[in-house]
């Protein structure tokens, strides 16, 4: 439970706010590469953290992120011309390369200096694994992009898309970090092994490949996982140890990567990864990014057309990344299906989170809540998040934007001894206590 | 007229407001029986007062209505579980029973008293009347259901719909004790025999569906003369409108603490209509219409009839959303206006919703300049504010302890010019105020 003012720093990230300082400190996803194919095609508007701002590829191929207005009268250059290296307001002819330079000031004569005291508010930016980063911070400040191991495989190896959700960006990330609710949210209601197993395949909320049936027969017997939580230089290891046929636990182990990213606990070594990359749109809306990739072989094109039409955390999506079902149709709900195969008879584990998430209100009144045992991942969550924006409020930066190499971890399942600890387990399934693997990219050990 | 402030005291009905504190004194209509036809079937969203809400129909057949927020991590339990008598939450399995009380939470361990701390809002419900209620007050000050007589008969001599409407709530109970205003909105301009009676088939004036001398009279004499008589629950609001002979033509409706309310049409062997005002918040409401005949069933035509939209009932849609709206100007036909009907409105139910809706969605009455023909709506405001002043100052409205007497009747009678209201009530309704309560064993 939150009071009033820590639900409002805890959510609110528009600029000026102390989460908003604080996520303006680290690069952000701002578009899907796909969204801008075209050299001199079409801007595109987008809003980040409430900012409303201008993407577009210019003629060599570089993507700028510039404020809408012309500096001149206030005109949207989203209504200017995307030519010859910079974005020309259609109003008067004012032209703006990517770095926001004023390169033509056709109104003033051409011996006038006027020119150069123009500036249009530009943002860096990087392309990087199928996606487009944007840096909203202070320029001095500005750090690596976190290496996260999905864009550090080849690009044959990973399946990115994005999809929008009707809720703040917290308690859709504080979903997807909780891994007690698939005991409930995404179980299968049914005695009939074969049929759940089908289901299983289909939907990928537990696992791709053997030991399936198993995997979900322990979620589903134990609803109350023990939960071990470890941090590290980008986040959190959140554990959750559920009991199993022998003695062991099954673990599944989510990674919280600060600020904004969570990888998913199911895979176990040689199947798929799965994560996601929270961006606020605004405070009540925001672009979930959702990624899968594989370390040792390239995904295959059925895979990817699975990924397509909505797998796992992949929503399936109608147009500009909405997805098909969503709050305006109820997630097409169907209660019979409720009574019967789904424990919420809704399709599509994306669009089950999706639906309880939104659920909460447009931002969870977190003063209501009634957190337990298995919500101790949320609550460090908050307590490292909430920290580092005080501490950047009070001048200290946070540590974790200055440790890039430090997001290539990975996230997965394992069986193991119960009186084996956390970092043994890690250890045992990655090779490293906080699951690192940038050394198997040529990051250092 | 009222000040800005009294306005807003009238018309606020949100928690903590003076007028939305007592109205939660009363029982509400919440859902009509028919939108919850299942056990364990799914919830519904509802909204009351500016609470938003989840009714549901358990395994044994009873309704909760709870607030829709899991009290673990706030999921809405519209997307859970209605089984084995309570309400699963989807994200982690809390379970809920209807008086709120935590049955199941699975993510404490078994031997874990937290279970016992945890409630969700729960509000009490009764079915009744063909309708679902709810009392949102202090559970310690829980009355008893108002005894309207239309849930005294047997199911089978009542009718009951509900209709949409987008404005304030009491604009529209409002335009239904003003009893004046059908010499003009419901008015029939056809003089024609055939027309006059097809468009007679829907209006309010009585039975009948033909022009006959009421229609006539209450269409020749815009200028009832009204009388209104207070009693235990509400008001008798009476106008008399002149006749062919001396007597006077006397309509009578009545108004029940504090969103009831009674039209004035029939005369004994009819059909008496009434209807329950429920705001869903300061700028919509549900209004559920009912009819009712003491002596007899209604035959299968009769509720085909009202279920196509006759008198007081609308056609509506699925959603209860009438056919004829603000959203479509109700369809309005200027030339059905010019030749056929006052408003070019089909429909009475539809020609008073245009009506009231456009006095705003809610109605500025520091603009309004109220006449003789408008003292039932002056006493209405009178008694409601009134009482609800005296409850914000720790005195307890008195109805809600008067169930019994809410079962009275309203209609019209024909009287000598002499007689005052409570005598014309008297020879009408064998009581001064129109109790017939003790003809279903309430007591005298």
């Amino acid at each position: 439970m939150l009071s009033q003012t820590d639900n409002a720093l805890l959510t609110l990230s528009g600029p000026g706010t102390p989460m908003g300082d604080l996520l303006r400190r680290f690069w952000m996803p701002a578009l899907l590469s796909e969204e801008l194919s075209e050299r001199d095609g079409p801007p595109k508007k987008i809003k980040i953290l409430g900012e409303e701002l201008l993407a577009f590829r210019q003629t060599d191929g570089r993507v700028g992120i510039v404020e809408q207005h012309c500096p001149h009268r206030g005109a949207n250059l989203y209504f200017g011309r995307n030519e010859e290296c910079g974005i020309r307001c259609a109003f008067h002819g004012w032209k703006f390369d990517i770095d926001g330079n004023c390169v033509d000031l056709p109104t003033s004569p051409p011996e006038s200096s006027y020119k150069d005291t123009i500036k249009l508010l530009a943002y860096p930016v990087r392309e990087w694994a199928d996606m487009i980063w944007v840096y909203m911070g202070p320029r001095e400040h500005m750090p690596e992009l976190p290496q996260l191991e999905l864009g550090l495989v080849p690009a044959g190896h990973r399946y990115v898309s994005k999809k929008r959700q009707d809720c703040n960006w917290v308690q859709s990330l504080e979903g997807a970090i909780d891994t007690a609710h698939f005991s409930f949210l995404h179980a299968i209601p049914t005695k009939d092994e074969a049929v759940k197993l089908d289901i299983l395949r289909k939907t990928s909320a537990i696992g791709q490949e053997s030991g399936l049936a198993d995997r979900m027969r322990w979620v589903t017997d134990d609803p109350r996982p023990k939960f071990r939580i470890q941090s590290h230089d980008a986040g959190l290891v959140i554990a959750a140890g559920r009991k199993t046929d022998s003695t062991d636990l099954y673990w599944r182990i989510a990674q919280y990567l600060a600020p904004n990213h969570a990888l998913v606990p199911v895979a176990f070594p040689g199947e798929v990864y799965h994560g996601q990359t929270w961006v606020p749109v605004d405070d009540t809306t925001c672009w979930v990014y959702t990624y899968s990739w594989v370390p040792d072989r390239p995904l295959t094109n059925a895979e990817r057309a699975k990924y397509a039409t909505g797998l796992s955390l992949h929503a399936e999506i109608g147009e500009d990344y909405v997805p098909k079902r969503n709050i305006g149709n109820d997630y097409m709900i169907d209660r019979e299906l409720q009574k019967t195969l789904s424990f919420t008879g809704i399709s599509g584990v994306s669009d089950q989170d999706a639906a309880i998430q939104d659920s909460q209100g447009p931002i969870q009144d977190r003063t209501r809540e009634h957190l337990g045992p298995t919500d101790v991942g949320i609550v460090e969550f908050r307590k490292l998040v909430m920290a580092a924006a005080r501490a950047l409020q009070k001048g200290d930066a946070p540590r974790a934007a200055a440790k890039a190499q430090s997001y290539a971890v990975r996230a997965g399942g394992w069986i193991a001894a119960p009186e084996k600890d956390l970092a043994t387990v890690m250890t045992e399934r990655f090779g490293h206590p906080h699951g690192y693997v940038g050394h198997e990219h040529g990051l250092a050990e | 007229m009222l000040s800005q402030a009294d306005n807003a005291f009238l018309t606020q009905a949100g928690k903590g407001t003076p007028t939305g504190e007592l109205l939660r004194r009363f029982w509400m209509p919440a859902l009509l029986s028919d939108e919850l036809p299942e056990r364990d079937g799914p919830q519904k969203k509802i909204r009351i007062m500016g609470e938003d809400l989840l009714a549901f129909r358990q395994t044994d057949g009873r309704v909760g209505i709870v607030e829709p927020h899991c009290p673990h991590r706030g999921a809405n339990l519209y997307y859970g579980r209605n089984e084995a008598c309570g309400l699963r939450c989807s994200f982690h399995g809390w379970k809920f029973d209807l008086d709120g009380n935590c049955v199941d939470l699975p993510t404490s361990p078994p031997e874990s008293a937290y279970k016992d701390t945890i409630k969700l809002l729960a509000y009490p419900t009764r079915e009744w009347g063909d309708m679902i209620w709810v009392y949102m007050g202090p559970r310690e000050l829980m009355p008893e259901l108002p005894q309207l007589e239309m849930a005294l008969v047997p199911a089978a001599s009542r009718f009951v719909t509900k209709k949409w409407q987008d404005c304030n709530w009491v604009q529209s109970l409002e335009g239904a004790i003003d009893t004046s205003h059908f010499s003009f909105l419901h008015k029939v301009l056809a003089t024609d025999e055939d027309a006059a009676r097809k468009a007679m088939a829907n209006a309010a004036l009585g039975d009948q569906s033909k022009p006959d001398d009421r229609v006539r009279w209450v269409q020749n004499d815009p200028r009832p003369r009204f009388q209104v008589l207070s009693h235990e629950t509400g008001l008798v609001i009476g106008g008399g409108r002149k006749t062919d002979s001396r007597d006077l033509y006397w309509r009578i409706a009545q108004f029940l603490m504090p969103n009831h309310a009674y039209t004035p049409a029939a005369f004994p062997g009819e059909i008496y209509y009434g209807q329950s005002w429920v705001p869903v918040d300061d700028v919509n409401c549900w209004i559920y219409s009912y009819c009712w005949q003491p002596e007899r069933p209604f035959s299968n035509s009769e509720r085909a009839k009202y279920r196509g939209g006759f008198n007081v009932h609308s056609e509506v849609d699925a959603d209860y959303k009438p056919l004829r709206n603000r959203d479509n100007d109700y369809l309005r036909d200027r030339n059905v206006q010019l030749k056929e009907n006052f408003t070019g409105i089909t429909g009475v139910s539809e020609q008073d919703a245009a009506i009231q809706d456009s006095q705003g969605p809610i109605q500025d009455r520091t603009k309004e300049h109220l006449g003789p023909t408008d003292i039932g709506i002056v006493e209405f405001r009178k008694l409601m504010m009134g009482t609800a002043r005296r409850l914000g100052a720790g005195e307890a409205p008195h109805q809600p302890g008067l169930a019994s007497r809410y079962a009275v009747r309203s209609g019209g009678w024909l009287a000598a010019p002499e007689k005052d209201l409570a005598a014309v009530m008297t020879e009408r309704f064998g009581h001064d105020r129109g109790y017939i309560g003790n003809q279903y064993g309430l007591g005298d």
